[in-house]
């Protein structure tokens, strides 16, 4: 009996012809930390190799009007320093950057721009960052693991 | 996106590899216990994390799993006769009990002791609600009985199916929880299928075509929230558990039964899709347990006498085009099941995850996989407990709920996300 096209194409056999070319990055990431804590992860993830990700610190921010600071130095308004990015994480661990949270949602929101959130910790010194980020985030990852942070970035191919 | 080495490490679950010994930490469905339906009825092959059993069901009722091949020449006790308290091969008559231990070797003196020296590795055969349960890990760390709540109710409230995938267990695993698939793969479902339709909550679900998420952690694998706009200032939220290695529940509509499923590996490129529909407070009724037999809702019609679906990559899944042109199905597949299996199979056997273009809306299958890992070098490299063995960790529920806007699922919903005996689940 010949196999049907479907039981041909899924063969481990037939795997070997799929087109294969090394994969672009394609997104051009802005990773914001909200408070002192998230800026200390923030750094580590910043040492690694990404592609375009940038690395900045939100702490203070209560506007749209606000600055963020590089986390390699340099200060930027915040609306300019999301021009040309399709996809921003924020980390958070604290209620503390709920505000910036809110101004970065808001102007991700008006852009498209899309946001995801990962709150650091066990979830409750950060309740009002969590709901502040709610209205805007596609994605709020809430983990104790400090290492699911660069496991987002790194299957975001940022 | 995962690199090769870690995409090898999550899908390959022979003995002696790090996820292979994750799963053998765990309780995990066998087979149906259907399948033995009676004292001494035939033997049943049984592979498992790519090892070959046979199971039986011996004269007094008592269930075995024991290495399928004879200890005396290697023929398949799959031909063996079911009899007398033991299962015998045909080829010389050696026989074992479901320990596994040879128990008479004919040609051996009367009286001889050498048949207790032969010894079939075995493991232990459960009965748990309509399942046939089996722990395949050390003796010495073996658990209590698995507590999730759908093996637990009385058997008029319950029904399990299970189906062949041509898969790695991974692939069909992740689909369970991923929200996002439902209003597009599954949208006609929705409107039709018996085991779903007539929900105030799919309403939501088809208005709403871009959920967001929230994925946080449990004690024994994940809660992944998706959340779409209801009435003004709510949201609809939908609640799926994982308890970790492999079960995941379907967040439920309506009053219809809740449903679920467990993913265990056969082998690297074949997996058991074991279906479940509930109901914690009532028996399910007739209309509801025949459209489960007929393959509705997440179960499927499967080729007489065997557990593959009528539909399946032999005969492109009878994919019906026209049907998807009207709208009937989203993908020409019919039935919840095969529309993800159809998918899931056409990735090829284990997907290269290298490849893949990830978004955060993805973020729950990101965090299961980086659970998955870190538990499995944990365990490999310093003998840590991963989370789900402990029973208590069994006892989720999934929960369809509208909240205010403001509102956490998380802390709204901790009670309507653990199993309350004799209270109905929380639905939409």
């Amino acid at each position: 009996m010949s196999l049907s096209e479907s039981a041909r194409a899924a063969s481990a056999s037939e795997s070997r012809f799929r087109i294969d070319v090394p994969i672009a990055p394609a997104r051009a990431a802005r990773v914001i930390a909200l408070d002192d804590r998230a800026v200390t992860v923030a750094r580590r993830l910043a040492e690694r190799p990404w592609a375009h990700a940038r690395f900045y610190t939100a702490a203070g921010i209560r506007d749209t009007d606000g600055l963020l600071h590089g986390l390699n130095g340099g200060i930027s308004p915040l609306e300019e320093a999301l021009t040309g990015t399709d996809v921003v994480v924020v980390l958070a661990t604290e209620d503390g950057g709920r505000a910036a949270a809110a101004a970065i949602g808001r102007i991700c929101r008006q852009r498209s721009i899309t946001t995801a959130g990962v709150v650091l910790g066990d979830g409750f010194e950060a309740d009002d960052a969590v709901a502040a980020l709610r209205p805007y985030a596609r994605v709020l990852l809430l983990t104790a693991d400090e290492s699911d942070a660069f496991e987002l970035l790194t299957a975001l191919r940022v | 996106m995962l690199r090769k080495d870690i995409n090898e490490l999550l899908t390959q679950t022979g003995p002696g590899t790090p996820m292979g010994e994750l799963f053998r930490q765990y309780w995990v469905p066998a087979l149906l216990a259907e399948e033995l339906p009676e004292n001494d009825c035939p033997p049943v092959r049984v592979k498992l994390l790519s090892e070959r059993m046979v199971a039986f069901r011996d004269s007094e009722g008592r269930y075995g799993l024991v290495d399928e091949f004879c200890a005396h020449r290697g023929a398949s006790l799959w031909f063996g006769r079911n009899e007398g308290a033991g299962l015998r091969c045909p080829y010389h008559g050696w026989k074992y009990d479901i320990t596994g231990q040879c128990i008479e070797v004919p040609s051996e003196a009367d009286n001889s002791s050498f048949c207790q020296n032969v010894q079939l590795t075995s493991y232990p055969l459960v009965k748990l609600g309509d399942v046939l349960w089996t722990y395949m890990g050390d003796t010495a760390t073996q658990p209590p009985l698995p507590e999730f709540e759908w093996v637990h109710v009385p058997d008029e409230q319950t029904y399990t199916s299970k189906r062949w995938q041509q898969s790695n267990w991974l692939q069909a695993f992740e689909g369970g929880i991923d929200s996002s698939h439902v209003t597009f793969l599954h949208s006609g479902g929705l409107k039709s299928d018996p085991l779903f339709k007539g929900a105030k909550g799919n309403e939501y679900n088809m208005k709403d075509t871009k959920p967001f998420f929230e994925v946080a952690d449990s004690d024994g694998g994940l809660f992944v929230g998706a959340r779409r706009n209801a009435e003004e200032g709510t949201y609809y939220w939908r609640i799926t558990p994982w308890v970790m290695p492999a079960f995941t529940m379907v967040p439920p509509r309506g009053d219809h039964p809740v449903h679920g499923h467990f993913w265990v590996p056969i082998d690297d490129e074949n997996c058991w899709t074991y279906s479940f529909d509930y109901h914690p407070v009532r028996a399910l009724t007739d209309t509801e347990r025949q459209a489960m037999i007929d393959g509705h809702g997440v179960h499927t019609r499967t080729i007489p006498g065997t557990y593959r679906p009528v539909a399946n990559m032999d005969n492109d899944y009878l994919i019906d085009r026209e049907a998807q042109k009207r709208g009937d199905t989203y993908s020409g597949v019919a039935g919840i099941a095969m529309q993800d299996a159809s998918l899931q199979e056409s990735m090829g056997p284990i997907v290269d995850r290298s490849k893949e273009r990830l978004v955060p809306a993805d973020s729950g299958i990101i965090k299961a996989r980086q659970k998955l890992r870190k538990a499995a070098i944990a365990l490999r490299d310093e003998g840590v407990t991963p989370p789900g063995v402990n029973p208590e960790h069994h006892r989720v529920r999934s929960a369809a709920v509208v909240l205010p806007q403001a509102e956490s699922f998380l802390d709204s919903c901790r009670d309507a996300v653990k199993v309350n005996p004799g209270v109905s689940q929380t639905s939409v």
